[in-house]
């Protein structure tokens, strides 16, 4: 017989609270599930990730780190890391599905929505099962991202939307879309007159397709966008404010995501040395060489653990240089480390295998974790665009 | 004392005093004039207590620990300082840790004010054997043994480990020096010709692996903020001169292919100091911390040596002149990545430890 958990009555007891939730994981969570979702996307995995979403509900942790008045359970911060802490100790399946939902979205709405969107919109995270896509990147808008040529025209009351998105992670699955249009053409900085909008993905003239990424895993979209209706109650902020309101989805608290990110890493890596004991840890110079990446991952997670309390201190977190020195090094150590796991597997790491979903960087097939480490090299800021902030902004070196 | 000192007002006073004592000329001068140490500087310092900071209170020093000595040779590396403080840090924490009352008495005064300056053996390497009070042999290659009044060196007696403390000019024993590239530091072997020790020359603990893994930890520790030092200085001097230099009218600091390799290199070395930070902060008579230290001594000579590598190459054809500073900053980066453990050994002693844990 299951008891019934009540996670969040523990708050005040740290130990209370890990030991509960431990005991809710240990009867909740999906069992078996790398085996059983192994191979799944979109229209299969969907309801596995409705129903793991719907189990966190139950016990106040579909969004565990958002406020009381996001409709959250307004954890205190070290309790939010215990969360996330205990989530990747057990390997729950991340909700990869709902990132945009979880992060961006709140994060873009709680600071410049008016009261009726977030009335509207949020409770459809915190009480129903709403899947998000950002509808940033253009083909000709990538680093560039304000030479974005998708339109609105005003026309009475609603704008009326013609351009192309891409990359959008999840678009097939989504609902709405977080999406920046241009609604003014003639402008002397590009980053004027664009504009910040609520799209709703079932609205006519709205096409979705799928892009197979180098994984082979449909991830990825591009939304076509062809007199798409948008009514102007779905303007976020002002018009011709969506620049700077796109910063704010951008510096979406993505601590706590990179917080878990590494946390899976350093308990795969200690697997990795488990399996590799009778093949290549056996070989001096592999084995040398995992031993040097055990500094390079304490190295991340102690600058992310830098960040953390640095949020926990001041939640404006505008000032810090922090997050772009992570995602600089997160991103490369990432990349060369699941590099090394396929190097060291040798021909075992090119058999192929079906991808597993909702386990970030750790789903073990070493082929497929290394072509995903690309993610977080390219995406949000590739490393290209990372260096040139650090040098131009941080160190001074001119334009 | 050591639970009110303000770290940070610790790193002012060290590159205060550092940037007005030695600054960028006389660092570049100290390189060619075959000077073993900067005697001066040395006395100098040890006027200002830092030859004193890992002494306890009641024998003269200053009682700081680990976190505050990190400092202080994060400081002497930034400025590439031709001084045999590692010695003292070594002694300092061998002779408090594990010597008697009487040799604490006899020495920890003298290494506070500067007076005792040592050469101190790899905790993890080759012994002297001790038979009947005597040792001959050579202990090879012993860091600033040729500036050294006095050394540490290993010895092993009826097959116990133990430390062989004496002065360099003790009957029977010579120093052969080995100039080296980096000429901040200097590096000799020690002849053994029937030299013998009195009874409180040698220093035997209990537990003598304990001492070993404490000794390692304090000298991957210094080494690698020495290290972080070296990095951090060469890569503002060259960003320095990336804004100054100009090539087809315009400073090459412009140029992206020159930024972006800049900019990785600033990325390495804020994870190198973060990462310093919290081993400096661990108990180095703590076992668990070990891996961390040995880890840490890997990975940041390695990130500073890779640094200074390449701001020689930023730096264009002056870069290979003797008279800019990046070459000392080179040849001292890449002399901490093979003293005391060598890449591959430290790794492999991370390895063993990750394999036990």
């Amino acid at each position: 017989m299951t008891r019934t958990f009540d996670i969040l009555s523990k708050v005040g007891d740290e130990g209370a609270f890990r030991q509960e939730i431990r005991d809710w994981l240990a009867v909740s969570m999906p069992k078996n599930w790398r085996s059983e979702w192994q191979g799944l996307e979109n229209e299969t995995l969907k309801p596995k990730m409705i129903d793991w979403l719907e189990e966190r509900r139950k016990v106040g942790l579909a969004t565990p780190h958002w406020p009381k008045e996001w409709g959250g359970p307004g954890l205190p911060f070290g309790y939010q890391i215990i969360v996330y802490e205990e989530l990747t100790r057990a390997d729950a399946p991340e909700l990869h599905m709902y990132m945009v939902s979880l992060f961006q979205t709140p994060a873009t709405l709680f600071e410049h929505g008016s009261p009726a969107q977030k009335e509207k919109y949020l409770s459809g995270i915190t009480h129903g099962t709403d899947i998000w896509c950002q509808g940033f990147s253009e083909p000709g808008a990538g680093s560039d991202l304000a030479a974005l040529r998708t339109s609105a025209r005003r026309e009475g009351d609603h704008y009326v939307v013609n351009g192309q998105k891409i990359w959008s992670s999840g678009a097939i699955n989504a609902q709405f879309c977080l999406l920046l249009a241009r609604t003014e053409q003639n402008v002397k900085r590009k980053h004027e007159g664009i504009s910040y909008f609520i799209m709703d993905m079932k609205a006519p003239g709205v096409e979705v397709r799928p892009i197979r990424s180098i994984t082979g895993e449909q991830e990825f979209c591009e939304i076509f966008m062809d007199d798409v209706k948008i009514p102007a109650e779905n303007l976020i902020g002002a018009e011709g404010d969506g620049w700077n309101i796109a910063q704010s989805t951008l510096s979406a608290e993505r601590g706590l995501l990179i917080f878990g990110g590494t946390e899976r890493l350093a308990r795969s890596f200690e697997r990795d040395r488990v399996d590799g004991k009778d093949s290549w840890m056996r070989d001096p110079q592999l084995r040398r060489e995992y031993a040097a990446f055990h500094a390079e991952l304490q190295v991340i997670r102690l600058l992310i653990r830098k960040l953390l309390k640095e949020l926990e201190a001041n939640p404006d977190k505008a000032s810090s240089t922090l997050p772009t020195f992570i995602k600089l090094t997160w991103g490369p150590f990432l990349q060369r480390y699941t590099e090394f796991l396929v190097r060291a597997e040798g021909l075992q790491a090119h058999k192929w295998k079906a991808p597993i979903p909702a386990t970030a960087h750790t789903s073990r097939i070493k082929f497929i974790d290394f072509l995903k480490s690309y993610a977080w090299t390219i995406a949000g800021g590739s490393n290209e665009i990372m260096r040139n902030i650090i040098a131009e902004r941080y160190l001074g070196l001119p334009r | 004392m050591s639970d009110t000192i303000d770290l940070d007002f610790l790193d002012e006073s060290f590159a205060e005093m550092l940037s007005s004592e030695w600054p960028r000329e006389r660092s570049v001068a100290h390189a060619q004039s075959g000077n073993l140490i900067a005697a001066d500087l040395w006395s100098q310092m040890a006027g200002l207590g830092w030859t004193a900071l890992n002494v306890p209170e009641e024998f003269g020093g200053l009682g700081l620990g680990i976190e505050a000595t990190s400092r202080l040779h994060a400081a002497l590396g930034a400025v590439s300082a031709p001084v045999p403080m590692l010695g003292t840090t070594m002694a300092a924490a061998l002779i408090a840790h594990a010597g008697s009352d009487r040799q604490r008495k006899a020495w920890l005064p003298a290494l506070a004010d500067g007076s005792m300056r040592f050469g101190f053996a790899q905790p993890s390497g080759a012994q002297l054997t001790i038979e009947n009070s005597s040792v001959s042999g050579i202990a090879a290659d012993i860091l600033d043994a040729p500036s050294a009044t006095h050394f540490v060196l290993n010895g092993r007696r009826e097959g116990k480990r133990s430390w062989i403390v004496l002065a360099a000019d003790s009957p029977g024993l010579s120093v052969e020096v080995h100039p080296l590239n980096d000429t901040s530091r200097t590096l000799g072997s020690v002849n053994f010709s029937q030299v013998t020790l009195a009874e409180d020359a040698i220093i035997s603990a209990p537990d003598c692996q304990r001492v070993v893994d404490l000794l390692e930890h304090w000298s991957c520790i210094a080494l690698a903020s020495d290290s972080l030092g070296i990095g951090e200085a060469v890569l503002n001097l060259t960003i320095e001169y990336l804004n100054v230099r100009e090539q087809f009218g315009k400073v090459i600091g412009s140029f992206q292919a020159l930024k972006h390799r800049v900019a990785d290199h600033k990325t390495a070395l804020v994870g190198a100091r973060e990462f310093l930070a919290h081993v400096a902060s661990l108990d180095p008579g703590d076992p668990a911390g070990l891996i961390e230290a040995l880890s840490s001594k890997a990975h940041i000579t390695r990130v500073a040596a890779e640094v200074a590598r390449d701001c020689i190459q930023l730096h264009g054809g002056v870069g290979f002149t003797a008279e800019f500073q990046p070459h000392v900053f080179l040849k001292r980066a890449k002399l901490n990545e093979a003293l005391y453990l060598t890449r591959n050994e430290a790794l492999d002693r991370v390895a063993d430890l990750l394999e036990a844990a």
